[in-house]
């Protein structure tokens, strides 16, 4: 730990290390040279202005596969970004200690979204315009993702979503007044659509008909509860929606949205609340008794938080969904991963890792022994075919989304890895013509 | 009487001679300003990115001091206009581009829309700052501020809450501008270079239409509104309505910025109508000067480029917030006058280094140099007010 | 209409809820009336100091003595401080200035920004949690909810500040000097009223309510830069309706605002957000000086 991964090679050129994060600073997270703002004058060009030099010292041609990740480092999400980082970091080490891609070492450029459109987009520009990066991957936040879509089509450059969920993201263009899919975005988890019906599915099983939902204030939120019922409804549950609470982003006290949710008395919540959020969330949801007055919860972003975050943890016993579980597949592959990464961290990785660990792969799988071209990484991608240690898995040709499981378990602490785990763990395998028919009463696309 | 062709070159043959004989003319000026505005279209990507930015702070401040700085109204909620330009602009493009396809046909669309999209942006400002200024010019100074803080706010709230489906709520409205065919010839209206010489030849007039307001006959009422409202009053001058109408023309021009931001950033942000966008003018204006018509633009630019320069600096660039608190706060305490202030107090002082060299060679203007400089250091902060502090 | 007819809309919960952060709003526009009735300062930093008691708290639980109530003393002397060297330093050279009172908001905005900083700087970006004091960490149940004994604590913490702070001005020399001089500053100085000494102490008496507030509530709340962001707009909206300068209308526009953040998601989730914003212009429109005028009352 705490050596730098990262290759100098054209560093000194461009003169910017501020852009390149060290390893240094992964562990806390905080005080690293990034791009890093949070709060005051969202409307300017800070990601740009703070960043690049000149446009003319792109690095095309300088012996190095340049990839610019977008994560949010800063604010209630920053644990999304350094477990992204913790990932990303390890592919690169991996890679360039075993020779590169064809030869040339992998570098990669981290930037603050603050997971904020605005903000990503300026930093999306620089990435492009300024370090004349090969590629992009990342992105957490879905209103990001949505808003970035429309931009890397017209620039022109392969985006890798490694963890955003919107299932209009991988929504061709025209199925619905929200799809943004475009043959230049891809994904390479789960989207909240697979993820819903695995809930749906969990939903189903339980002893419970009332069900209501307490989200985040923005597409995410209202997403989660419009297909955790288009599914339950597919499925023919027996359910009823009683209660939505909608909070905003950073809210600090959450008091009286639990109330309301209390109040309604449901069996069952889903949450996609994420981030600090859940945490706060989690606090204070425990003060005002939720755990007692309600059933089930399940929390669908729920292993991605739990593990990094260092407040409440997730309550032993509720459902939590993972887009990549550490023990699934029980395949060599993912156990090295989680070996490795274990030992470089010293805790187990959560899907956001796997997710950026595994984009990095995605590119050197996709340049090498090909030519390093924006066109030539987006027409691999398509339909390609892949494993990591999710498991193998391909892209479908026409939303570009990664056809991957939806993972839901009860959470269970482990006294071998002194940590929550899902246990025990169900996997459901999705197919995208399945998903079409049980959202077929509703005019939700798939997504898949 | 000599024909137009003739007048165009004795014009030019005029101003050269002009200006070999007055040195530094403002004509020169333009015309090296000029020059430069097109040279930077030129340069690095980034570099054109970040001027285009900077033309837009700069007509966002120069705006906002309209009220400010000539009338002594200090707005906390401005950014409710330059989101307003930015979603009248994005909800056109979103919601009309394929009947304007249809009317005009599909080749100039993007660029139509974007025309009307302006227009709408534009409209959509002066109808919240008509009856939004008719009330708020009633309160004056921190409750001015105050005031135009919460309808600022409240227009942030609004947004956030996606009345009927139009504003897309905190996810803003994405903008893209598409490509515009014209007799077979395609370009892409938020190309860089295109954009900014848009940008340019938008911000380039409307800069010129402030000037003309504030050195018309209106500008000088607001002046001495400014220095004494009582007094004004006392002169027959309906201070209240002069307020008002200041409000308005000072939103319009804030939205023909946002109209802009939104092409520029590709969103219509629910934070650009926040109050920490509001604050972008007021840090831009009170650095660069408030009392200088040109103030707003050299802070804009100080905003912009300092920050960038801060950027060089990794262990500083994540805490540029810290160096423009600073200097607020060190401006407002020691230097009223801001950054242009400082500029024109320099011009003076190498003119008057120079006419010391004039009149007794290097070793004069040495002398004077060095004894200016110690004069100004043992004098301790305070504003001073000296060559060049006149308002325009 | 009997009054009970309410709480079939609202119940009992809401409104301990509504008390709960109204209590904690009350405790920063408190200090932030009070200082605005007296120097005629509106300190926008006055939500950045909330957010230093709550970060010095937490730094002192974490790091020096683990005790709560010393660290909650300590967040609010330390505020105090910061609030007298930043009055010192650069709040009193604008007093007799002719545009002096926006100079002074702008000044305070400067600081905003500079505090933001600082605190990301030493504490980073993430939102830290902070338990509450062992002797309060159980909860009791109200008409069927569940509450911790800590939020209902921080409730009675409020109304005992009122209190205090109102005996403290109506009844001490102090409390009339400061009567006086908020209402005629000229009058207080030629009575042989040291005036900028007292500036000062009133300046640390809100800046230490400030600290107070923000060190009582982090155990309620998440701890991010963020914090002061978002309560500043709270507390203006609080003091403007409660009306500038009067302590009795912080502590009623506290709790007002803090039902209404309450109750709001359950009945008018679509427009929670705007009504404050909506009372805020209408009391500056119709009655600028508030609900409740002078500092006394």
């Amino acid at each position: 730990m705490g050596v730098s991964h990262y290759t100098v090679a054209g560093l000194t050129m461009i003169g910017e290390p501020g852009s390149i994060r060290n390893n240094e600073n992964t562990p806390g997270g905080r005080a690293g040279p990034r791009v890093d703002r949070r709060s005051f004058l969202k409307a300017t060009g800070t990601g740009l202005a703070a960043t690049g030099l000149a446009g003319c010292l792109g690095d095309d041609d300088d012996g190095t596969v340049t990839l610019g990740a977008m994560y949010i480092f800063s604010g209630f999400a920053s644990l999304y970004g350094d477990e992204a980082e913790r990932g990303f970091d390890l592919a690169v080490e991996e890679i360039n200690e075993n020779g590169g891609i064809d030869g040339q070492d992998v570098e990669i450029i981290a930037r603050d979204t603050e997971g904020d459109a605005d903000t990503a987009i300026r930093q999306m520009t620089s990435l492009i315009e300024e370090d004349g990066v090969d590629g992009l991957f990342g992105l957490d936040s879905s209103g990001v993702a949505q808003a970035m879509a429309p931009q890397v089509e017209e620039q022109r450059v392969p985006l890798m979503v490694t963890h955003a969920a919107t299932p209009f993201l991988t929504s061709p263009e025209g199925e619905h007044d929200n799809s943004v899919g475009n043959e230049w975005v891809f994904r390479n988890c789960n989207n909240l659509s697979i993820d819903m019906y695995g809930a749906a599915q969990v939903a189903a099983e339980l002893n419970a008909t009332e069900w209501a939902t307490i989200g985040p204030d923005y597409a995410f939120g209202y997403e989660t509860w419009d297909y955790f019922q288009a599914y339950l409804e597919g499925l023919g549950a027996d359910a009823e929606f009683t209660e939505e609470q909608y909070p905003g982003l950073e809210t600090s006290d959450f008091t009286p949205y639990i109330s309301s949710v209390i109040g309604a008395e449901p069996d069952g919540v889903i949450t996609p609340l994420w981030g600090a959020d859940l945490t706060t969330f989690l606090g204070q949801a425990d003060e005002a008794g939720w755990f007692d007055e309600i059933e089930y919860t399940l929390f669908s972003v729920g292993m991605g938080t739990d593990l990094p975050a260092d407040g409440s943890p997730l309550p032993e016993g509720q459902h939590a969904s993972t887009r990549y579980d550490p023990f699934v597949p029980e395949s060599e592959e993912n156990e090295t991963f989680r070996e490795t990464y274990y030992e470089e961290y010293d805790t187990l990785p959560t899907y956001n890792a796997e997710g950026a660990y595994r984009a990095v792969y995605l590119y050197k799988d996709a340049i090498e022994g090909d030519e390093n071209d924006p066109e030539a990484i987006r027409d691999t991608f398509t339909g390609m075919e892949h494993s990591g240690p999710v498991g193998e898995y391909r892209f479908d040709e026409e939303t570009n989304q990664a056809v991957v499981p939806a993972i839901w378990g009860a959470v269970s602490q482990d006294e071998e890895w002194e940590s929550n785990v899902l246990d025990p763990v169900d996997v459901y395998d999705v197919t995208s013509d399945e998903l079409d028919d049980l959202l077929a009463d509703s005019e939700l696309p798939s997504g898949v | 009487m000599s024909t137009g062709e003739e007048g165009i070159a004795d014009r030019i043959g005029a101003f050269g001679h002009e200006a070999v004989r007055n040195g530094w003319t403002t004509e020169r000026f333009a015309l090296l300003g000029l020059l430069g505005l097109v040279l930077v279209a030129f340069g690095p990507t980034f570099q054109v990115y970040l001027f285009t930015e900077f033309m837009i702070i700069a007509l966002f401040a120069l705006a906002f001091n309209l009220l400010y700085g000539y009338t002594g109204l200090l707005s906390f909620g401005h950014a409710m206009f330059f989101a307003g330009g930015s979603y009248g602009m994005a909800m056109v493009l979103r919601d009309l581009t394929p009947h304007v396809a249809d009317v005009v046909g599909s080749g100039i669309a993007p660029l139509v829309t974007f025309g009307l999209g302006a227009v709408a942006g534009v409209l959509l400002v002066l109808l919240i700052a008509i009856p939004v200024g008719w009330l708020s010019v009633r309160l004056e100074e921190i409750y001015f501020a105050l005031i135009t803080l919460a309808f600022g706010m409240l227009v942030f709230s609004v947004i956030i809450q996606n009345p009927g489906g139009l504003t897309n709520g905190t996810d803003g409205i994405i903008v893209t501008l598409g490509i515009t065919e014209i007799a077979g010839i395609e370009f892409r209206l938020g190309d860089r270079q295109t954009y900014y010489f848009l940008t340019a030849a938008v911000v380039l007039p409307s800069v010129y239409a402030i000037w003309r307001v504030v050195t018309s006959p209106f500008g000088t009422v607001c002046k001495a509104i400014r220095e004494s409202p009582d007094r004004a009053a006392a002169l027959g001058v309906d201070v209240t309505y002069h307020r008002w109408m200041t409000f308005v023309v000072s939103a319009a021009f804030v939205g023909v910025a946002g109209v802009l931001m939104a092409g520029l950033a590709n969103v219509a942000s629910p934070y650009h109508a926040h109050w920490t966008t509001s604050a972008i003018p007021v840090v831009a204006t009170v650095i660069g000067g408030a009392t200088f018509f040109a103030g707003p633009i050299v802070g804009a630019f100080v905003f912009l480029y300092v920050r960038w320069g801060i950027s060089r600096f990794p262990a500083l660039e994540a805490h540029w917030e810290l160096f423009f608190g600073l200097m607020l706060i060190g401006v407002v305490l020691y230097f009223k006058q801001g950054a242009a202030g400082g500029l024109l107090m320099l011009r003076g002082w190498l003119l008057d280094v120079r006419g010391a060299y004039d009149r007794g060679g290097t070793d004069a203007a040495v002398a004077y140099a060095r004894e200016s400089a110690s004069a100004r250091l043992g004098r301790t902060g305070g504003p001073s007010e000296t060559e060049g502090g006149e308002r325009e | 209409m009997d009054l009970s007819v309410i709480l079939w809309f609202v119940s009992i919960a809401d409104i301990v809820i509504g008390l709960s952060l109204g209590s904690r709003l009350f405790l920063i526009a408190v200090g932030l009336s009070l200082i605005f009735g007296v120097l005629g300062v509106l300190n926008f930093a006055h939500g950045a100091f909330y957010m230093i008691g709550a970060y010095v708290a937490l730094a002192v639980t974490n790091h020096l003595i683990d005790n709560f109530w010393l660290a909650v003393v300590a967040g609010a002397l330390a505020v105090g401080v910061v609030g007298v060297l930043i009055e010192v330093g650069t709040i009193r050279p604008l007093y007799e200035r002719a545009e002096g009172e926006l100079d002074q908001l702008i000044v305070t905005f400067g600081f905003v920004l500079v505090i933001h900083e600082v605190v990301r700087f030493v504490w980073g970006s993430q939102p830290y949690s902070m338990d509450a004091p062992a002797s309060l960490a159980f909860s009791v149940s109200i008409a069927g909810s569940t509450f911790s004994a800590y939020r209902l604590f921080v409730i009675g913490a409020a109304f005992v500040v009122m209190a205090g702070l109102w005996l403290f001005v109506t009844k001490t020399y102090f409390g009339a000097l400061v009567r006086g001089t908020s209402s005629d500053r000229e009058m207080a100085s030629m009575l042989g009223v040291d005036v900028p000494r007292l500036y000062t102490a009133v300046f640390f008496l809100g800046s230490f309510l400030a600290g107070l507030g923000g060190a009582l509530s982090a155990p309620l709340q998440s701890t991010s830069p963020a914090l002061g962001d978002q309560v500043i707009i709270d507390a203006f909206i609080i003091v403007v309706i409660g009306g500038l300068g009067s302590m009795f209308g912080a502590f009623v526009g506290a709790m007002l605002v803090g039902l209404m953040q309450a109750i709001g998601p359950q009945f008018i989730a679509a427009g929670h957000i705007a009504i404050p914003f909506v009372a805020m212009v209408i009391v500056l429109l119709f009655r600028p000086e508030g609900l409740f005028g002078g500092i006394g009352e």
